[in-house]
């Protein structure tokens, strides 16, 4: 167990792990149950998330700047992700009606 | 105090995410990923980041938030069809879920804390040390990040182009 100090109250760094982990599996249960593309990114967008809640909480647990600039990392490659991946969506989009995952499992080179 | 901040901006996060994957139009989706990050946020402020506290609400919640509800936007309502090709696709998950918590509640259970250094929290996470220690220690990879998002504009760019042979 290791508390935090933050503003005079004792704050468990286990306590942000767990906040994390919760939101990390509820991105897992969108990206496996949801049938939407769109709505699956929305999901991956959440996990990303999750992990960032993690290294700012160890930054801070360890009074060391660089989980910070690796969490500022992830937000840049996680917004090329979601550029990317919107794009590519809106490409299938114009082409066919897309609202099930499943309509895009035929991979015709 | 932060205890009270801290339960309520958690409480909402876990709202916020469960809304995630139970909405069924997706643009309610969007909007609950937005309260995820708010809350997010504030919790990043409880443990000194500044920075990414800002960073969070105006690229995360700011920008690609309004390029997912662009996108739902141009795309229309789309409804989400009945069941798919896979049986037990719900069971199936659940139980995967399951494991997956109960793997990381075990881990979790088993984590050694190192000793925090011996750091000044005054300057923790502020504009100067994150600039610092960007431009500084990590200048290599800020420099490559600028060439992924150059690599990621030029693929949307080629993506989402009109092709000659549609009109």
């Amino acid at each position: 167990m290791s508390t935090l100090n933050i503003g005079g109250s004792q704050l468990d760094a286990s306590w942000f792990l767990l906040l994390s982990a919760i939101l990390f599996v509820l991105g897992a249960v969108g990206v496996l149950v949801r049938r939407n593309p769109l709505v699956i990114l929305i999901s991956i967008e959440l996990m990303l998330n999750a992990a960032n809640l993690v290294l700012v909480a160890f930054s801070r647990q360890l009074v060391n700047i660089e989980g910070q600039l690796f969490a500022l990392m992830s937000m840049t490659v996680a917004a090329a992700e979601a550029v990317v991946g919107l794009a590519i969506l809106v490409d299938i989009f114009r082409t066919r009606d897309a609202e099930d995952i499943d309509d895009l499992s035929e991979m015709h080179g | 105090m932060a205890i009270a901040v801290f339960f309520v901006a958690a409480a909402l996060a876990v709202l916020g995410g469960i809304g995630v994957v139970a909405f069924h139009q997706p643009i309610r989706s969007v909007l609950s990923l937005v309260v995820v990050m708010l809350s997010l946020s504030v919790i990043f402020l409880l443990l000194n980041a500044q920075f990414v506290f800002a960073v969070q609400i105006i690229v995360y919640a700011g920008a690609v938030m309004v390029l997912f509800l662009f996108v739902i936007a141009l795309l229309g309502p789309a409804r989400e069809l009945g069941r798919g090709r896979l049986r037990f696709q719900g069971w199936l998950s659940a139980l995967f879920v399951l494991v997956l918590l109960g793997l990381m509640w075990g881990l979790l259970q088993g984590v050694q804390y190192r000793q925090p250094d011996k750091g000044d929290l005054s300057f923790f996470g502020t504009v100067q040390s994150i600039g610092v220690g960007l431009f500084t220690t990590y200048l290599y990879p800020f420099e490559l990040t600028s060439i992924l998002l150059l690599v990621a504009a030029i693929g949307a760019i080629y993506l989402s182009r009109k092709r000659i042979d549609d009109v």
